[in-house]
């Protein structure tokens, strides 16, 4: 083999390995496969050799987007589908197709359109973790560039935020995590007994469903009415990802430091607020706009004596 | 068509029998019609005569505009306009007829998923490949839509692939069956020989794209057999002037 290649993907939370699905689908895969992946976990797409996340580097050049990232795996003889049949290749195809058909769009709309998810959730976590000054404009750009495919994938150029749209995407949505299921059945895995690439996909699109806390969760609710994907999904994470448990509870711990730094952001912009009350006297006292005249009380009988001094020689001189 | 629309027009269609005056609408033929439109026509009308019900077809230069969701084809039946496969299918069924129900739920899943498999990868080449042989200035415009699903980087022969590997997987899933579920069609099989049929007769400036699957050879002898068990009788009607549709012998 060829030496390790190296993966960048976006980092991960809430117990996840990564927050975007792409990421995540070749995360699994990698794991599936026994592929020995360097793995870079950035907050910045421009960071990524390609541009954009996930990005595989290898002898044989970059690559993005999860399937040729998996096929240049294959190549390498990291194949997770090897003892598939053809017929069994066949499905995995078609439910990627049906993946991307009617669960990704609702997925993006979730996470991405949905205004009180995207500016709670999405777009906070986002600018929290993507560095300085990208964390500024990076947010809403990727916003947009996820309305675009949104509308294309729908076909609709139109297509805009509203009660209207979420129906029709988290019906379509519902309606293939249904498929899923009962596709998957009582199965470990969609096909026998190890993972495959499919399942990495399947993965990819329901764990963030699964584990990033929404405000408006309808489509949550409807995957933890299904029984077998929410097993699905829990058991790849423990198995092959046993680390981000393990994050997970730290996280969960930073977030009770988040409320431990609630106090400690109160204070900061206590201080912020002092320094900027701060900065604006001394500009006014500088310039003359405030004159404070009681520092001077103690100099002021001898000044004012010194004032008083000549006026009452002027006085006595009148 | 909205969530509620659907409803409605469910329990509306199962109030009444397939009348004998069904009419399907797509547009016009000759140079108007696009290869997507012209397969998912095809697609409906297999649809239909599988499932026994007669329709007239009748070609019209603005049947995008009569059409109530902007897509063609549309049937009119009754009072009721419907539009595209999806629904057309959902309508049927509430009417008693429907392909797919001896399937069970995992059978079903798959179906849905291959027919999911075509729309992506067939319906989007065929747009793709419309485009490119419109030879317009629209290329940069085709390059901003692809992006956005990520074709962009995609060059014609990219997309040959893409549709070789579809076509593959259809090939490998329909094996040496009749239909992709066994003895009896669905509407898969209404949908993969509206699309298959249709790059095959159709004469673009470049025959790559069908003799990609010419070399699927179950694909061609599962096309040849839907034409000759459903397409056998010319429907002069509704051809009204176009030799695409001829079911003759084009698949050759």
């Amino acid at each position: 083999m060829s030496a390790p290649c190296e993966l960048y993907c976006w980092k991960g939370n809430w117990g996840l390995p990564s927050v975007d699905t792409d990421s995540l689908i070749v995360l699994a895969y990698a794991r599936f496969a026994g592929a020995p992946l360097k793995i870079h976990k950035v907050t910045n797409p421009w960071r990524s050799p390609t541009g954009s996340l996930p990005a595989l580097t290898s002898t044989d050049g970059s690559f993005s987007q999860p399937s040729k990232i998996i096929i240049q795996l294959r190549k390498q003889k990291y194949n997770a589908d090897y003892d598939l049949s053809a017929k069994e290749g066949a499905d995995t195809l078609a439910f990627i197709s049906l993946l991307e058909e009617k669960l990704m769009p609702a997925l993006i709309y979730a996470l991405w359109i949905d205004p009180k998810n995207y500016v709670d959730v999405t777009r906070r976590w986002h600018a929290e973790n993507i560095s300085f000054p990208f964390n500024f404009f990076l947010p809403s750009r990727m916003q947009g560039k996820q309305l675009e495919k949104l509308r294309f994938i729908r076909s609709n150029p139109s297509l805009e935020a509203g009660d209207e749209t979420e129906k029709e995407l988290y019906c379509d949505a519902q309606e293939c995590m249904n498929l899923l299921s009962q596709r998957l059945g009582s199965n470990k895995f969609f096909f026998g007994d190890s993972p495959s690439s499919l399942d990495a996909y399947v993965f990819g699109h329901l764990a963030p469903l699964l584990k990033i806390k929404l405000p408006s969760g309808r489509l949550q609710q409807h995957l933890m009415s299904l029984d077998n994907l929410n097993r699905f999904c829990s058991d790849i994470l423990s198995v092959y990802f046993p680390n981000e448990n393990v994050g997970y509870k730290v996280s969960s711990q930073a977030e009770g430091n988040d409320f431990d730094n609630d106090p400690n952001k109160r204070r900061k912009q206590l201080l912020s607020v002092l320094v900027a009350v701060g900065a604006m006297l001394c500009y006014a006292l500088l310039t003359g706009i405030v004159a404070i005249e009681h520092v001077h009380d103690q100099e002021e009988p001898s000044i004012s004596a010194g004032l008083h001094g000549p006026s009452q020689d002027e006085d006595e001189e009148e | 068509m909205s969530l509620a629309a659907e409803a409605f027009v469910s329990q509306i269609a199962a109030a009444e029998p397939w009348p004998e005056n069904a009419t399907l609408y797509q547009p016009l033929k000759e140079d108007q019609i696009l290869l997507s439109d012209c397969a998912s026509s095809l697609a409906v009308q297999a649809y239909l005569r599988m499932c026994g019900l007669p329709v007239q077809v009748r070609c019209r230069a603005n049947a995008e505009y009569m059409s109530p969701s902007g897509k063609v084809p549309f049937i009119h039946v009754g009072n009721q306009v419907i539009s595209e496969l999806g629904p057309i299918v959902q309508f049927t069924k509430a009417k008693g007829h429907s392909l797919s129900d001896g399937l069970d739920d995992v059978q079903r899943a798959e179906m849905k998923a291959y027919m999911e498999l075509v729309n992506n990868m067939l319906l989007t080449a065929e747009l793709y490949i419309q485009w490119c042989d419109d030879n317009t200035a629209a290329e940069w415009e085709i390059r901003r839509k692809m992006s956005a699903v990520g074709w962009a980087g995609k060059s014609l022969e990219q997309v040959y692939e893409d549709v070789s590997q579809c076509c593959q997987a259809l090939s490998q899933r329909l094996g040496t069956q009749p239909y992709f579920f066994n003895k009896q069609p669905t509407e898969l099989d209404a949908l993969v020989f509206g699309h298959i049929f249709t790059i095959l007769t159709t004469r673009l400036t470049n025959d790559e794209l069908a003799d990609r699957i010419k070399a699927y050879s179950n694909l061609l002898a599962f096309c040849r057999r839907i034409e000759q068990s459903y397409f056998d009788e010319q429907d002069k009607d509704g051809q009204s002037g176009s030799s695409r549709f001829s079911k003759g012998p084009s698949l050759i």
